[in-house]
């Protein structure tokens, strides 16, 4: 496909529009936080792969490609953030203690997936992620709800794959204390 | 099985074991280092909890429903990539080689 828009065969382009813009909105969406950064976002990268299309390397995988003009393209639409202040998240604050011992799985955790996840708690979800600071956020979206492998992502982020992986797990254990918080919080959840 | 082997109850090993539950649950740890977490996992309630709503975590971002793009967002985007054809650099997107 990639050859035959670079021959001129523009509408082959629009196909590629088709099948990547709404992956490329949501992503826009749950790094920026708003519709409207979200679809500048996608409009940029677009005209990016348009502008750039003749010089990707067919050794690495078109959607890795198309996710690192994205983020580069979210980092420059960057406002300053809202919702996450910068800092480091250290393992040591999110440490088991010991008053949680004694507690079971908690039902949150037990139930059927689909039973669980409602459109509150999706909402609740993108907050939290949103709450990240922003050195953590794009690894767990791009880990976690792209489903990108710890090596793509490293590529896609410019870091190495054990950077990928230490600032994944404090990212879910942040996530992870986010939603332990609304369980908590809600007795018809938590019973 | 040595539910009273010193090093499970030590928390140096227990945060060690910790850091890795992500690496776990992703299968991205040998087979030795997989043993060592899930015999500390069997005695030790709190990780065991921990790992639960861990794995929970990462399943619900992975069943996250995706938003439906913008109606007018697809057309904006035509009319920009046609402007950029036509030879039009002030699109925004576009920049200066
Ligand atoms: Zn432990």
């Amino acid at each position: 496909m990639i050859e035959a828009i670079n021959a001129g065969e523009i509408d082959r382009f629009y196909e590629l529009v088709q099948r990547y813009q709404q992956a490329l909105f949501n992503f826009g969406l749950r790094i920026c936080g708003q519709a409207a950064d979200a679809e500048d976002m996608v409009q940029d990268t677009f005209l990016n792969v348009f502008k750039y299309l003749k010089t990707f390397r067919f050794e690495t995988q078109f959607k890795n490609w198309l996710y690192r003009i994205a983020m580069s393209a979210c980092i420059k639409r960057r406002r300053r953030s809202r919702f996450a202040p910068e800092r480091e998240l250290s393992l040591d604050e999110f440490l088991p203690s010991d008053e949680q011992i004694a507690v079971d799985t908690p039902a949150w955790a037990r139930e059927p997936l689909d039973r669980v996840l409602d459109e509150e708690l999706a909402r609740r979800i993108e907050d939290a992620i949103l709450a990240l600071p922003e050195a953590y956020r794009p690894v767990l979206v791009l880990r976690d709800l792209e489903g990108f492998s710890t090596e793509e992502t490293a590529q896609i982020l410019g870091l190495t794959p054990g950077n990928v992986k230490v600032r994944l797990h404090r990212a879910r254990l942040f996530v992870r204390e986010q939603l332990k918080e609304y369980f908590s919080h809600d007795p018809h959840r938590s019973a | 099985m040595t539910p009273t082997d010193p090093p499970e109850h030590d928390p140096a090993h227990c945060r060690q074991m910790f850091a890795h539950l992500s690496e776990y649950l992703d299968r991205e740890l040998d087979e030795a280092a997989c043993r060592q977490i899930e015999r500390h996992l069997e005695h030790c309630d709190a990780c065991r909890a921990c790992c639960a709503t861990l794995a929970r975590t990462v399943a619900l971002c992975r069943e996250m429903p995706a938003h439906a793009v913008p109606e007018a967002m697809s057309a904006r985007l035509r009319e920009a990539i046609e402007k950029l054809r036509s030879g039009d650099r002030t699109v925004s997107g576009a920049r200066p080689d």
